[in-house]
């Protein structure tokens, strides 16, 4: 649903360019003109030198769950059931299981995991259409304009997880970064959900199947018959004596974008341990029954079994199948929640975070639940709810974070916040640094120019 | 830069006129580097340049701004507003600092203006003082609330409004937006008696609560001007009111050289009485180009490089500023190259300018391979590839026979025929055997199954909607059109006014996959005009020319089309799945209605607003003469953009069905030329393919001298992409003799020959390379992204191992003949790679062969490397 453009976007960025100098780097990204592919290697070395020796970490691992669409805060974590009777929902809140916290009544199991669990209640930014906001919530980087017509450049930064395969990569076996269901869009592409100049290789493994179906499996970690890991070895010799003799071709795109998903390849076809990953029927029905027979589900199952084998941050989208969003309750806001969205998050996300505490895996597994923004306190005519940047809400739980926690507040509509506001820039450096990655930490761009990885930690939300 | 030292300067062509512009450009854009220095002690001001020119007021306390700058003997320009001094020369306008000049009687007279020594003239006239002058709804109180951000779509411009309060999209209805706030709840927003108790300055300024907080100040220039607006009665404008005539923006086009990375837009209203008013400080703007900052009033800002449109709107009026910013990059000296043909010589200069130079031009065997894969979507057999590099060698040898001894790199070939003798460093190149092979290729029935690939893509051809039958006989009208040579102009008006059975007359299955009117003017817009009109379907288009109205009216060219049979549902979860005859006819009558008035709306031809003849009875045959009519630019340009697209794999307007003031070509001059071309010849396909595939812009190589490694926007250098689906599969299939089979085609069939993606059970290696399924009319549904599950299908994927296996494939036909591992390496290579081995090759793969106990695996292991090779997998 392509809302319109805010009339002074240009007149935004020179605001958001006076804001800070970390915002001034990341508007003014790379150009047409740019640095040489050598100097974005340098600028990576450089980048992955500078992110040794950060803070102790206390995550190994990121499961970064994306409600695409905009889920509202006021029907899940921060219910207003005093609120203005314009804005008042249907649903009523129901104690948790930590004092002084509630819950919407639809979320009844995650009302018995809220120990676990921090609600930051204050989050606040001014773009109001999906993609910008869409790519901000991703990459922790304001987005140069509030257009829906956000183009996926590389001068817009990269993913989180692709900043991490930077920084911290898995080992070359083991993808660091996967993402799934589907790629998200709203008409074209979301910026956010790759490399973006950081470079293909660091593209995150996309996983567009369904792992619901009965079908989900990943054909391409087996070998055809007769095709012995010697015989493999062998060709890639083979192949690796060609591919020298046009060493030119490194300077291409998208010969480096080829060399760098085979290698990928080679490595991971050599590797047990990610084909068992994504072996769904290895988990006991019970376990798949747990988490929800629904594509969110089951890609949740699928993120902890990748989590497992040292997978360093998996991205699930609830969205719809095609990536469209699923979340944009502007029209029956209220039995779209209650008869799907919300009763399929209580099933997967309570499910996640008892599983990860039960196999000792909560304390070095951070999960993070948000969307790119909320909805508007007042309930339109069509009983649905608009989009709201000004405030909402998300949730972090395990890899050190506080379980039972509630970070800032908003005001009795849940319009604004009235403590502790935050952006997405201190969420990514919340969550760079629980990987102990220090959020200062610079990466270049394609013009060699420095950025920090994100914005200030918050460092109340660390036990 | 002196112009004439370019070959191409004094050659005639389509670039011609448009070259005498480029030489204004070039003059205009000189004196601005430098903008943003500050002025060095040594340097003397040249001159002063004053923007408006002149002033004309009207009414009492008429107040306007001029700007001002310096013009240095460095040949630099600064703006020196803030710093140069004011001076009325008469009673009649009082001037003062920053370039402010207020009205005070009747009168003509002039204001001196002074800087480091410049002095300038500006000229005011100052009328009707004595009377107030009333401040105008549209052109004083909607301007402010528009950059307040108050008509935004994220506030009350929204579809829903806001608050209560629903004001037109940035202010597009000025008569309904006056309604809702003079008028509406009885007009409780605002208070005649006490304007500042209006409700209306109460919430922008924040003094009551407002959900969109603060936009302006108490006592500020908005609230003052809404403030006057309302203490003046808050009257609607008067109808005989001066009307804003004419937006004027410049510079219109500039390329700023670092370190100038600034640029203040001068923005003048001129109106219907004569007035002309300073409209930089009450203009919005608009950039699509996050590397491109514009700040409230009109300064752009660039950063190491971009080339934006800045869109600058007032009131009912648009106008685009084109600028780009271009890196200074050290030691640039540009070497001039030959030109093979006019769109080398437009296009240099545009590479000049962008301090870029072109790649070397391809090697033969890059570029014969190359030539295949784009003209027809297959790879040369090594015969061709052997016949081709001996007709090119003969050419070389021959020409350095001929030039005696003259150095080898030190020729080209003149578009014309005749040789330039330049310094570009190049390989040499046998523009013959080029040429002659190009004109083969043309002639070739691949040529036409692989355009028709590209047709069937756009127009969405698939048998869901069409079922099969039609979609075979569909597919088959494009070929034959294609096979004919006939003009495109042609195919688009058959296709437009097509009637009657989808089986017996294919091209109306143009009006059983677009089933609306709606849809079929935004299809046909993206299609033929290269326009996506959908943003206009519920308002006009914020940032474009298009309008709501323009939509609807497009749409009523359609309203007529009537469907007749009886057709199917083969699924009945899926209403688009349609199967049995169709025919399409006409009503008699059927309107389209608009959404905002509910009144049907009248067919009107887009741009031009014309309305359509009443009487005619197929609305579609005017409109179809219009869009194919010579004098048309819209359509040439859009298939022209295409057809350079589907070559060089980027269009001049990029994405290439988005052609838009504020999406500009990034070379407006070639894309005319082109066009005009186009035309000239009858819009023929083949004409255009040859006339890009014989210029060095097409020929350049893809590998990157020291200025253009990041340069895939301006053709300094060919793109190298991986090939399409269909085309890596046939291939594949190519190079080890073991053909895919599809299902329900006959055996032998290619995948580029395939009518239309499959409906259930899609062919996986196709889906997996970008395939699209034919349900968008974008261009951007087909992908070439590479991905991990590619590199899997390839590495160990079922597709090629079957292929590789396969007795009677290539390696098999080879060793049944009997050839050599010599032989048969030297084949692979050619058969791949459209190149012989070179040495390290032959010796390194001779080896690996004979260390292996199984002759036929090793020589599998050969051809999988060759295949899985990045020269194979990419077009470049």
């Amino acid at each position: 649903m392509a809302r319109s453009q805010n009339s002074i976007a240009c007149a935004d960025f020179w605001r958001s360019r006076r804001a800070s100098r970390r915002e001034l780097l990341t508007v003014g990204t790379v150009g047409l003109m740019g640095l040489t592919l050598p100097g974005l290697l340098q600028a990576e070395a450089a980048a992955r030198a500078a992110g040794k020796g950060g803070p102790a970490a206390t995550a190994k691992s990121v499961i970064f769950l994306y409600q695409w669409g905009g889920p509202s805060h006021l029907e899940t974590f921060d219910m207003k059931p005093d609120g203005p009777e314009e804005s008042r929902g249907q649903f009523k809140p129901i104690p948790s299981n930590v004092p002084g916290i509630q819950v919407c009544e639809l979320l009844p199991r995650f009302a018995q995991v809220m120990d676990k669990v921090s609600v930051i209640r204050s989050v606040s930014h001014r773009f109001g259409n999906h993609n910008p906001p869409g790519y901000y919530g991703l990459t922790g980087h304001a987005p140069p304009l509030d257009d829906q017509r956000l183009r996926d450049t590389p001068d817009l930064f990269p993913h989180y997880g692709s900043v991490i395969d930077v920084l911290r990569p898995a080992p070359r076996e083991i993808p660091t970064f996967v993402a799934m269901p589907a790629v998200i869009r709203d008409g074209s592409v979301v910026p956010g959900q790759h490399a973006s100049f950081l470079g293909k290789q660091h593209d995150p493994l996309l996983i567009l199947q369904d792992p619901n179906s009965p079908e989900f499996k990943l054909p391409e970690l087996s070998l055809p018959g007769g095709l012995t890991p010697e015989r493999l070895q062998d060709r890639r010799s083979l192949l690796q004596m060609l591919d020298k003799q046009v060493g030119l071709m490194d300077r291409l795109p998208a010969a480096r974008g080829l060399e760098a998903y085979h290698e990928r390849a080679f490595a991971m076809l050599s590797s047990p341990k990610v084909k068992e990953a994504f072996d769904l029927n290895k988990e006991p029905a019970s376990v798949r029954d747990a988490y929800g027979r629904t594509m969110y589900g089951q890609s949740v199952l699928l993120a902890r079994r990748l989590i497992e084998i040292g997978v360093r941050i998996v991205t699930v989208y609830y969205c719809n199948p095609g990536g469209g969003f699923i979340w944009d309750t502007h029209k029956n806001n209220f039995p779209e929640l209650k008869n799907k969205l919300l009763p399929t998050t209580d099933q997967a996300v309570p499910t996640l975070l008892s599983d990860l505490a039960q196999r000792g895996l909560l304390d070095e597994t951070l999960v993070i639940w948000t969307g790119e923004f909320g909805r508007t306190p007042k309930i339109n005519k069509e009983a649905g709810r608009d989009h709201w940047p000004q405030c909402y809400t998300m949730l972090m739980a395990g890899g050190g974070i506080k379980g039972g926690y509630v970070y800032g507040a908003s005001d009795g509509a849940g319009a604004y916040p009235v403590e502790n506001p935050v952006k997405p820039d201190h969420i990514g450096g919340t969550m760079y640094r629980a990987l102990g990655i220090d959020p200062h930490t610079e990466i270049r761009d394609l013009q060699d120019r420095p950025f920090p990885i994100a914005g200030e930690p918050i460092l109340d939300l660390f036990r | 830069m002196k112009l004439g030292e370019h070959p191409g300067a004094q050659r005639e062509g389509p670039g011609t006129t448009a070259h005498a512009r480029m030489r204004m450009l070039l003059r205009g854009c000189l004196p601005l580097w430098l903008l943003t220095l500050p002025l060095p002690m040594e340097a003397a001001v040249t001159r002063l340049e004053i923007s408006p020119p002149a002033l004309k007021f009207y009414g009492k306390g008429a107040r306007e701004r001029v700007f001002v700058t310096a013009v240095l003997s460095t040949g630099r320009a600064e703006d020196v507003t803030a710093r140069a001094s004011f001076r009325s020369l008469g009673a009649c306008v009082q001037a003062g600092a920053g370039g402010s000049v207020a009205a005070v009687r009747d009168g003509t007279s002039q204001v001196e203006i002074r800087y480091g020594g410049g002095r300038a003239i500006l000229p005011v006239q100052v009328a009707r003082s004595a009377g107030e002058q009333p401040v105008s709804f549209q052109y004083d109180v909607l301007p402010v609330m528009t950059r307040a951000g108050c008509s935004q779509g994220t506030c009350h411009g929204n579809a829903e409004g806001k608050g209560g309060l629903k004001l037109s999209l940035k202010g597009e209805d000025p008569g309904r937006d006056y309604e809702v706030i003079a008028r509406h709840g009885g007009g409780r927003r605002l208070n005649h008696l006490e304007p500042g108790r209006s409700l209306l300055l109460l919430k922008a300024t924040s003094a009551v609560p407002h959900g969109g907080g603060l936009r302006f100040a108490t006592g500020s220039p908005e609230y003052r001007v809404l403030g006057r607006w309302i203490a003046e009665g808050a009257r609607a404008d008067a109808a005989g009111a001066p009307r804003l005539v004419r937006l004027e923006v410049s510079p219109r086009q500039r390329v700023l050289v670092e370190p100038a990375r600034m640029q203040r837009l001068t923005v003048l209203g001129h109106f219907s009485d004569g007035s002309i008013r300073n409209l930089a400080q009450k203009a919005i703007y608009n950039c699509g180009d996050p590397m491109v900052g514009v700040d409230a009033d009109g300064r752009v800002e660039g950063r190491g490089g971009g080339d934006a449109a800045v869109l600058v709107r007032y009131a009912d009026r648009m106008e685009n500023a084109f600028l780009t910013f271009v890196p200074v990059r050290k030691g640039f000296a540009w070497k001039t190259p030959p030109a093979y043909n006019w769109i080398d010589s437009i296009n240099d200069r545009r590479l000049k300018l962008l301090r870029l130079q072109p790649s070397r031009p391809a090697s033969d065997s890059e570029f014969i391979r190359r030539a295949y894969l784009d003209a027809l979507g297959v790879l040369p057999t090594p015969e061709e590839v052997r016949t081709f590099l001996g007709e090119a060698a003969a050419e070389r040898q021959e020409e350095v026979r001929k030039q005696g001894n003259e150095e080898m790199g030190k020729w080209g070939n003149g578009g014309n025929g005749k040789a330039a003798i330049t310094s570009f460093p190049h390989f040499p190149i046998s523009p013959m055997a080029r040429a002659k092979l190009i004109d083969q290729l043309l002639k070739r029935p691949e040529f036409d199954d692989y355009w028709t690939l590209k047709w069937a893509d756009i127009l969405r051809l698939e048998e869901r909607s069409l079922d099969p039958k039609g979609a075979a006989a569909y597919q088959q009208w494009i070929r034959a059109s294609i096979v004919q040579s006939k003009p495109l102009d042609q195919f688009a008006r058959e296709l437009l006014t097509a009637t009657g059975s989808t089986y017996a007359s294919p091209p109306a299955n143009y009006y059983r996959r677009t089933r609306t009117p709606a849809d079929l003017g935004e299809t046909t817009a993206q299609v033929f005009l290269g326009t996506r009109m959908l943003c206009a379907k519920c308002h006009n288009h914020p940032f474009e020319r298009w309008s709501q109205d323009d939509y609807y009216s497009l749409a009523a060219i359609f309203a007529r089309v009537e469907r007749k049979g009886e057709l199917t549902r083969r699924d009945q979860f899926d209403k688009h799945e349609l199967s049995g005859e169709e025919t399409i006819g006409l009503a008699k009558e059927g309107e389209v209605t608009h959404p905002r008035t509910g009144q049907p709306v009248a067919p009107r031809l887009p741009r031009s607003g014309r309305a359509l003849d009443p009487s005619v009875e197929d609305r579609r045959v005017p409109f179809a003469s219009w869009l194919t009519a010579p004098e048309n630019p819209f359509f040439a340009k859009a298939m022209v953009n295409r057809i350079w697209y589907y070559l060089m794999g980027k269009g001049i307007v990029d994405p290439v069905d988005d052609l838009r003031d504020s999406n500009p070509p990034s070379n407006a001059e070639l894309l005319e030329a082109l066009a005009r071309d186009f035309a000239a010849h009858r819009y023929d396909l083949r004409h255009v393919v040859r006339t890009i595939m014989n210029s060095r812009t097409y020929q350049a190589a893809s590998e990157p001298n020291g200025t253009n490694a990041e340069d895939e926007r301006f053709f300094s250098r060919a793109i190298a992409q991986r090939m399409p689906a269909e085309v890596l599969l046939d291939a594949i299939s190519q190079v080890t003799e073991a053909p895919e089979k599809f299902a329900n085609v006959p055996e032998g069939t290619r995948a580029v020959q395939l009518p239309a993606p499959a409906v259930r059970g899609r062919h996986p290696f196709l889906r997996l390379f970008g395939q699209p399924g034919r349900e968008s009319v974008c261009e951007c549904e087909r992908t070439n992204e590479t991905t991990l599950g590619q590199s899997f299908a390839l590495i160990s994927g079922g597709v090629l191992d079957g292929k590789l296996k396969r007795p009677d494939n290539r390696i098999g036909r080879l060793l049944t003949a009997g050839k050599t591992d010599a032989e048969i390496v030297s084949e692979l290579y050619l058969a791949a790679l459209s190149r012989e081995p070179q040495r390290p090759e032959v010796e390194g793969t001779l080896k690996y062969v004979a260390g292996k106990p199984d002759r036929r695996a090793a020589l599998e292991d050969v051809l999988w490397a060759l295949v899985n090779s990045k020269e194979f997998l990419l077009r470049r």
